[in-house]
Parts: C-alpha cells; sequence; structure tokens
C-alpha cells in the first residue's frame, strides 16, 4: 500500500514548514505560560481531537453524527471504572480498554446504521447518544446520577502531554489514512457516490464501518484522559449532547472535511468561549454568541476558516453531506441548470 | 466465447413491470447497442446486470457464473465497468483522484502513470486537478467514460455515455470505446444517437416495454416493422 502526493513540492515543503512551527509551539507551550494557559492548551488540544474524530465520518465519510458523545463518554467510563479502588488499573492501560468497546459498539451500531442515509443516520446516531446516557444513569456499575470520582492527579503538564500526544497521534493516523492511502480514495469515494464507488469494485458496506469505527476509537481515548483530567464524572458531564454539538459547530467553523480544518475551528471556538466566560460569566449569551459566528462563517465562508489560509485547496464537501440530509438533493442536481449554460458556453468557446 | 448469458429476467417495480422476461447473449469482443423508446427498460436492465438492482427472477451468467444477488462491488471485481445515465463522478474529488479511485482496488502501483494516460487521450490535461464538480456536462461523460478506461475491464456498460455531448468532446468518447475494443472487451451500449450506435454497433437488442422486440444487425432491425412500430407508433404508414 503506497500513498500518492498530488500536491505541488512548494505546497509540500510550506506545509511540512508548517507542522514543523505548530509541534515546536505545541511541545514547549507548558514550558513558557503558566497553568492556566496549560489547562487552556490541554483543552484545545481535546477539542481539537474530538472536532477531528467527527470530521472523519462525517466530512471524510458523508454520514451525520449526532451520536458522537457515546464514544467519548464509553472512554470516561472505562477509565474511570477501571481505575476504581477495586480493579486499580493503571490510567493509560485503561485507555485501550475504552477504545477497544467504542470501536467495537461502533461496528455493531454501524453495520445497520450506515446502511441508512442523511437524516435518517443521523437521527439513529443520536439515538445511540441518548440510549448510551440512560444506560449509564440506570446501571450500577457507572455510578448512577451521582457518578464516579477517579484518583485526582494535579499535573498540569501531565494531562497535557497525554493529550497532545493521543490528538497527534489521531491526526498523524488520520493523515496516514485518509489522504495517503488507498483507504482515503476508498472513503471519499463512498462519500461523493456510493453506487459508482461500488462500481469501482470498492466494498463500500466495509469502507463507511471502517470509517465509523476510525472516528469512534478517537473520542473514547481522549474521553477517558479528560475523566482523569476532570477526577469526577457523571453522565451529565461526559454524555452531554453539547459535546457533539460543539464537535459539529468546531468542524464546520475550521471547515468539513479538511485535515486542519478540525483543529482550527476547536482553537478559535475554544478559546473564545473560555474568553468568553471569563469575561460575561457563564451564561446563555454565550450560544447566542457562537450562532451568529456560526451564521457568518456558513455566509461568508461555506468552506471554513481553513479556507483563509494561504494555499488552501478549495474544497466544499458541505453541499455533499448537508444535500444528503436534506432528502438527497445533490449540489449536482441544483447546479444542472448552471451547468448546461456553463456547457453551452464551453462549447461556444 | 459467451461472455454474458440473461435468460428470463424480470424485475417489477410496484405494478409496473420495467423489465418482463428478458433473454439473450453476448460474446467475447462484441459491441451491442441497446435501443428502444425511453422507460422501455434499458438502464434497469444495465441496474440488473450490474448488481445496483436485484432481479425479481432469471440468471445472470457472466463467464459461466451465476451473479444474480451478488453486491456491486463483487461484479465490479469480476471485470464490470460501467458508466451512469446521470453521471455519478466523485465530485469533491480532483479529475486525477476520480481516476485513482476507479482502480483503488487493482492495479494500484501502475495508477498514477495510467491516470495520466487517461487524462491526455479524453484531453483533460488542463483539468487534472480541478474537481469533478466544476466540470461541463459533456466533461462528465469523459471522466466517466476515464474511469472505465482505468478500470481495465472485461465487459462495459455505457449508458448513453455521449448524450447531449458536443461533437468534439463525442470524438474523443468514440476513441475511447474503439480502445476498449481493441482490446477485446464486451461492451453494451445504450444510445439513442443512431448513426452513432449504426458506426460502433456490431449488434443491435431493441427493448419495448420491458421486452427484447428485435435482435440482429442494425439494418436488419430499423427496417423490422415491429421495431418501427415501437418507435413511431400510430404515425406509421
Amino acid at each position: 500500500m503506497s500513498g500518492f502526493s498530488v500536491d505541488s513540492p512548494g505546497r509540500r515543503i510550506s506545509n511540512k514548514v508548517a507542522v514543523l512551527i505548530l509541534a515546536v509551539v505545541c511541545l514547549s507551550l507548558p514550558f513558557w505560560v503558566g497553568p492556566y494557559w496549560t489547562r487552556i492548551g490541554t483543552g484545545i488540544i481535546m477539542w481539537a481531537g474530538l472536532a477531528l474524530s467527527w470530521n472523519v465520518i462525517c466530512g471524510y465519510a458523508g454520514y451525520i453524527s449526532f451520536g458522537h458523545v457515546a464514544f467519548f463518554g464509553i472512554g470516561a467510563y472505562s477509565t474511570a471504572i477501571l481505575m476504581q479502588p477495586e480493579y486499580d488499573w493503571n490510567f493509560f492501560a485503561t485507555l485501550p480498554v475504552g477504545a477497544l468497546i467504542a470501536g467495537g459498539l461502533a461496528a455493531i451500531v454501524g453495520w445497520p446504521v450506515l446502511k441508512l442515509r442523511g437524516a435518517y443516520f443521523a437521527i439513529g446516531t443520536w439515538a445511540l447518544g441518548e440510549a448510551i446516557r440512560e444506560f449509564a444513569t440506570v446501571v450500577p456499575f457507572t455510578g448512577g446520577s451521582y457518578g464516579l470520582s477517579l484518583p485526582p492527579n494535579t499535573s498540569s503538564a501531565f494531562f497535557y502531554f497525554t493529550m497532545l500526544g493521543a490528538t497527534a497521534a489521531a491526526y498523524l493516523v488520520c493523515y496516514v489514512l485518509l489522504e495517503r492511502s488507498r483507504f482515503g480514495y476508498r472513503v471519499k469515494a463512498v462519500r461523493d457516490s456510493e453506487i459508482a464507488a461500488r462500481m469501482q469494485g470498492i466494498n463500500a458496506d466495509r469502507v463507511k464501518i471502517q470509517a465509523f469505527v476510525l472516528s469512534a476509537v478517537i473520542p473514547a481515548v481522549l474521553g477517558g484522559i479528560n475523566a482523569y483530567w476532570i477526577t469526577f464524572i457523571n453522565p451529565e458531564s461526559v454524555l452531554n449532547t453539547i459535546f457533539t454539538d460543539q464537535m459539529v459547530v468546531m468542524v464546520l467553523l475550521g471547515g468539513l472535511g479538511t485535515l486542519w480544518g478540525p483543529a482550527l475551528g476547536a482553537a478559535v471556538l475554544y478559546f473564545l468561549s473560555q474568553q468568553f466566560s471569563a469575561y460575561f460569566g457563564d451564561n446563555t449569551w454565550y450560544l447566542v454568541f457562537i450562532g451568529i459566528l456560526v451564521m457568518i462563517v456558513v455566509l461568508v465562508l461555506p468552506n471554513g476558516l481553513v479556507s483563509v489560509l494561504p494555499g488552501a485547496r478549495k474544497r466544499g464537501v458541505l453541499n455533499q453531506v448537508i444535500g444528503g440530509v436534506v432528502g438527497g438533493v445533490s449540489h449536482k442536481a441544483r447546479n444542472a441548470d448552471t451547468r448546461t449554460l456553463k456547457e453551452a458556453h464551453h462549447d461556444r468557446a | 466465447m459467451t461472455v454474458l448469458e440473461v435468460k428470463a429476467l424480470r424485475r417489477a417495480f410496484g405494478g409496473l413491470v420495467a423489465v418482463q422476461g428478458i433473454d439473450f447473449t453476448i460474446h467475447a469482443g462484441e459491441v451491442v447497442g441497446f435501443i428502444g423508446p425511453n422507460g422501455s427498460g434499458k438502464s434497469t436492465l444495465f441496474n440488473l446486470l450490474t448488481g445496483v438492482l436485484k432481479p425479481d427472477s432469471g440468471t445472470i451468467r457472466l463467464f459461466g457464473e451465476d451473479i444474480v444477488g451478488r453486491p456491486t462491488h463483487v461484479i465490479a471485481r469480476i471485470g464490470v465497468a460501467r458508466t451512469f445515465q446521470i453521471p455519478m463522478l466523485f465530485w469533491n474529488m480532483t479529475l486525477f483522484e476520480n481516476l485513482l479511485a476507479a482502480t483503488v482496488e487493482d492495479h494500484w502501483e501502475t495508477a498514477q502513470s495510467r491516470a495520466q494516460q487517461v487524462l491526455e487521450l479524453l484531453e483533460l490535461q488542463h483539468m487534472t486537478h480541478h474537481q469533478a464538480r466544476d466540470l461541463s456536462g459533456g466533461q462528465q461523460r469523459l471522466l466517466e467514460m476515464g474511469r472505465v478506461l482505468m478500470r481495465d475491464p472485461k465487459v462495459v456498460f455505457l449508458d448513453e455515455v455521449a448524450a447531449g455531448v458536443h461533437p468534439r468532446l463525442r470524438e474523443i468518447i468514440l476513441v475511447a470505446i474503439r480502445r476498449l475494443r481493441e482490446q477485446g472487451v464486451s461492451i453494451c451500449v445504450i444510445e439513442h444517437d443512431m448513426e452513432l450506435t449504426q458506426s460502433i454497433c456490431d449488434r443491435m437488442i431493441v427493448m419495448d416495454t420491458g421486452k427484447v422486440i428485435a435482435e440482429g444487425s442494425f439494418d436488419a432491425v430499423t427496417s423490422d416493422p415491429t421495431v418501427m412500430k415501437a418507435y413511431l407508433g400510430d404515425m406509421m404508414p
């Protein structure tokens, strides 16, 4: 399996320089800022990973998941339960367990649910999120609505670097799989036209499940780290639908279907939300502010903030994905008239 | 050698029987034209043959193997490629990526150089890194043809591949079809343009209301009274 690069050499070099600068900044941040900004940094990195995971299933595979918080919560509870005194697992050993359970659940649920298209898939995954939350509330081993406490760890640098390691690994895996390997071509082909993809010999059912599993494993790991970080979890704090909503908004803000869009969206939104609550306190006006921000971005920059970066490729998967949700009106069908005009123009030329 | 053998193939949509008991055979290296009025079941037939739709009854033997009930991707991997009446491209991928995606399940190692060659043949090199959705209607059909060429297929189904295409682009499509033919590929073509059909097809199968009403050479079927009635109806003298 070999990867193909279709970028120009100049673009690849500038990309490498940008990644290098980002890596240096990320790796050195806790050494030149205080614990407050290290915590902000940890939050941004976690959300960058969560937004990335949602982007995998939506931006790359074309399925809008409204239940992604389920995987985050599964990771959180796996770590919390296994770190209880009666089991007393090592923190790092708990992370693969959460990832395995979330990945397995994604495969089992994905099998029937990924046969649904558009809004039906969104409703199906939303129900999954609700079901997992109800489950966590009623079963005894999760502590029900009281939740679970974890052994405290007060080192903010520890969580910063653990979160950074997990998110960086997630980005690396997604970059290799989705942008530099055959798997990426399969996923994107299925997103753009499932029947045509099958006609090229692509096993669309399997590809969709693989993408869903990939997008489920990432939030599970981050959820486990987050549980240890916040030292106390309950269904309200780690299975709240607001988590999914925020992933959606970050991806749309940053740029759907792009590798760096989710990270950019996460950084901007998390930073703004922290600043907002620092200056105006925790109130619902924040949601109004987010709503206006999203409207501006969708209207002015439909390809997200990432499209204003120098050398950004013009993409715009939004139409494809949203088109699927509102009843299969693809952008193509809507542009049919303009296309005929364009063609006529082309033919005349 | 028989490549495709269809027997008593039937498919209904509710009360409408789109394909009602069709039999025909396609031989190796043959170019067969499927003609008939709109709604005569041609596209449904292609969808049945490629596993996009499942037949209610009947058999489809591809290289002697019954493929009824096989998923589309399995049929594709046997060596079947097709174009769609309404182009189904990978809209958010570039032309180059569209071609690579066509060959992602086989011949991946040589994909890049072959994609370049195909883009040259289709005279689309200047659009290599444009998204498929930037293409004009005619160019979209070219790219669908390009995906077929990338697949290195044994059997090809072309569903109105030249419909609404500018004569210059149509010429390129014809070159591509001839190239496939030289490679010994069996080709089934749905086409309303009689001139084009006549120039490329060895044999014609005429359909009307889900049935085969005539079969044979172009001249034979076009002078067949049943065919003329199907096309002209009561306008027949």
